[in-house]
């Protein structure tokens, strides 16, 4: 009862910001042509939707991203892992890791450009390089949430490496490493559109970035509603994922 | 695998059960040091006995029951259960007990009693009706669909008992297994698992803070002195079972503690 009144309360409150876009725009409180109404944007949108070139630039950015995501998830988890489950590595290299994740990755994306040139493998560079280090510093934090007695345990039970892998370490990682997976995600996505808008002859960040320089406000609205709706949809996703393999945290 | 039906469940062969544990000792180093944790440790424990090791903290207690579950092994001496060595973890001869928390939070109840026969590759059928026994054995019967943190901190210790039953070792290692309980409750998993030990007819060894739990539950309590660890007496409890809350008040249980305290005091 508790969760479909707060559902509802949600549902309310973003109807509410619609609406106000909607005032300012139509009553002019706020130039149209700076913020067209909310239902010109959508329509555009609508429209937008429809067209063969926007349908291709998403498809171009959908294919960046996930290539990024496909590379730099399974290359982090394993130096994660590597890092973790060594010591003396784990000493040596955390600090230096921790170096490179505070960095802000946008001011690296030059030189992106300039070795990979402006095209596919400057996104998906890009993207991979935005996204590994978390993945590295959550899937080290996965392994360390193991706790000593759960492997102790499996250990006396006469469990081999494989059945401790699949029995202790995977279930007790899972509900870190889907976290991981949903931040990563985010990580990744803004990294491809950055290079997108930055330099690009493709993809909807191009795009974006397009409508910007030439005062298509209302395309850029749309592209706006767009991308927050796919981010939204992901995430939403992992976390359903999440919330069904995590039932037994506190 | 072999198979599992045909055995009486949770009774082991009687004579199985035997421990002996013959000049044991363990070094480990420290800061480049080598520091002497055991030292010429011998216990021969019959089968079907109630033993309690007791001592001051760092007398190596928990690191002999350790060995005894072929978690580490000795650096000198031999450690023997059913006449052959114990060199690595084998759930056959050795069920383990481990101190709270030790029950796996994404697995049910009777999964969690099941995971010993997973490892085995035990049929889905055989584990859950094995399991379903256990936790009969333990008094949880009906509780087996239940996630380790719907259950309080009593029976969640009976499920780890459960779980160290399930393969019908002779031998059960209990390493302070409800130190983390309240005082009630720790009192009638006292009584439960006396009643267990009789039912089953296991070897236990118990390592446990408390003299008053060690002489309520043991036939024999073995003290152990700080560093390096070393065997410094061995008290037969001559006190009838079953036993009962009242004896606790009385005149033998209290000297047989206060002999186990004067041991400790001496060597903490």
């Amino acid at each position: 009862m508790e969760r479909m009144t707060n559902t509802l309360a949600r549902i309310a409150i973003v109807l509410a910001l619609f609406a106000l876009w909607e005032v300012l725009s139509r009553m002019g409180i706020v130039n149209p042509r700076l913020l067209p109404s909310a239902s010109d944007t959508l329509a555009t949108l609508c429209d937008l939707l429809r067209r063969a070139s926007v349908r291709n630039d998403l498809l171009v950015t959908a294919t960046e991203v996930l290539a990024a995501f496909a590379l730099a998830v399974p290359v982090g988890a394993l130096i994660g892992f590597l890092v973790a489950e060594n010591r003396y590595f784990a000493d040596v290299t955390k600090p230096l890791l921790f170096f490179a994740f505070s960095i802000p990755k946008s001011i690296f994306l030059p030189m992106f450009i300039l070795v990979f040139g402006v095209g596919f493998s400057q996104k998906v560079g890009f993207g991979f390089f935005s996204t590994i280090f978390i993945v590295i510093m959550s899937t080290t934090t996965a392994v360390e949430s193991i706790k000593v007695e759960y492997l102790t345990v499996a250990r006396s039970y006469g469990a081999t490496a494989i059945q401790t892998a699949w029995r202790v370490y995977l279930p007790s990682m899972l509900p870190v490493l889907l976290e991981a997976l949903r931040i990563s995600m985010i990580f990744n996505l803004t990294g491809v559109i950055l290079a997108e808008m930055y330099a690009s002859r493709d993809g909807i960040g191009h795009q974006i970035a397009t409508w910007g320089e030439n005062f298509q406000m209302k395309q850029l609205l749309a592209g706006v509603v767009m991308i927050a709706v796919i981010a939204i949809a992901f995430n939403e996703m992992i976390r359903w994922v999440e919330t069904r393999c995590s039932h037994w945290r506190t | 695998m072999q198979p599992l039906a045909n055995v009486t469940p949770l009774r082991s062969p009687p004579r199985a059960g035997a421990i002996q544990i013959n000049d044991v000792g363990q070094v480990y180093k420290a800061r480049g040091q080598d520091v002497l944790a055991l030292s010429q440790v011998s216990l021969d424990i019959k089968p079907g006995r109630f033993v309690v090791l007791v001592g001051p903290s760092g007398c190596g207690k928990s690191t002999l029951l350790m060995m005894l579950a072929g978690l580490r092994q000795p650096t000198s001496g031999t450690i023997l259960i059913n006449g052959t060595p114990i060199t690595q973890p084998d759930p056959d001869r050795v069920g383990v007990v481990f101190q709270e928390a030790s029950l796996f939070p994404w697995l049910t109840a009777e999964d969690n009693v099941e995971f010993p026969l997973a490892l085995r590759g035990v049929s889905k059928a055989e584990r859950r009706a094995r399991a379903e026994e256990a936790l009969k054995l333990v008094g949880l019967e009906g509780f087996g669909k239940r996630h380790p943190q719907e259950l309080s901190g009593g029976m969640k210790q009976r499920v780890s008992i459960a779980r160290g039953l399930v393969q019908d070792p002779p031998v059960l290692l209990m390493d302070e297994p409800f130190a983390a309980l309240d005082e009630q409750t720790r009192m009638t998993m006292g009584d439960e698992l006396l009643r267990i030990w009789a039912a089953t007819g296991k070897t236990v060894v118990f390592v446990t803070h408390s003299l008053t739990e060690a002489v309520y539950l043991a036939d024999e309590v073995v003290v152990m002195s700080a560093r390096p660890g070393r065997i410094v007496d061995q008290l037969q409890i001559p006190l009838p079972r079953p036993r009962t809350y009242e004896m606790l008040s009385g005149d033998a249980f209290s000297s047989l503690r206060d002999r186990i305290w004067r041991h400790i005091r001496k060597s903490a």
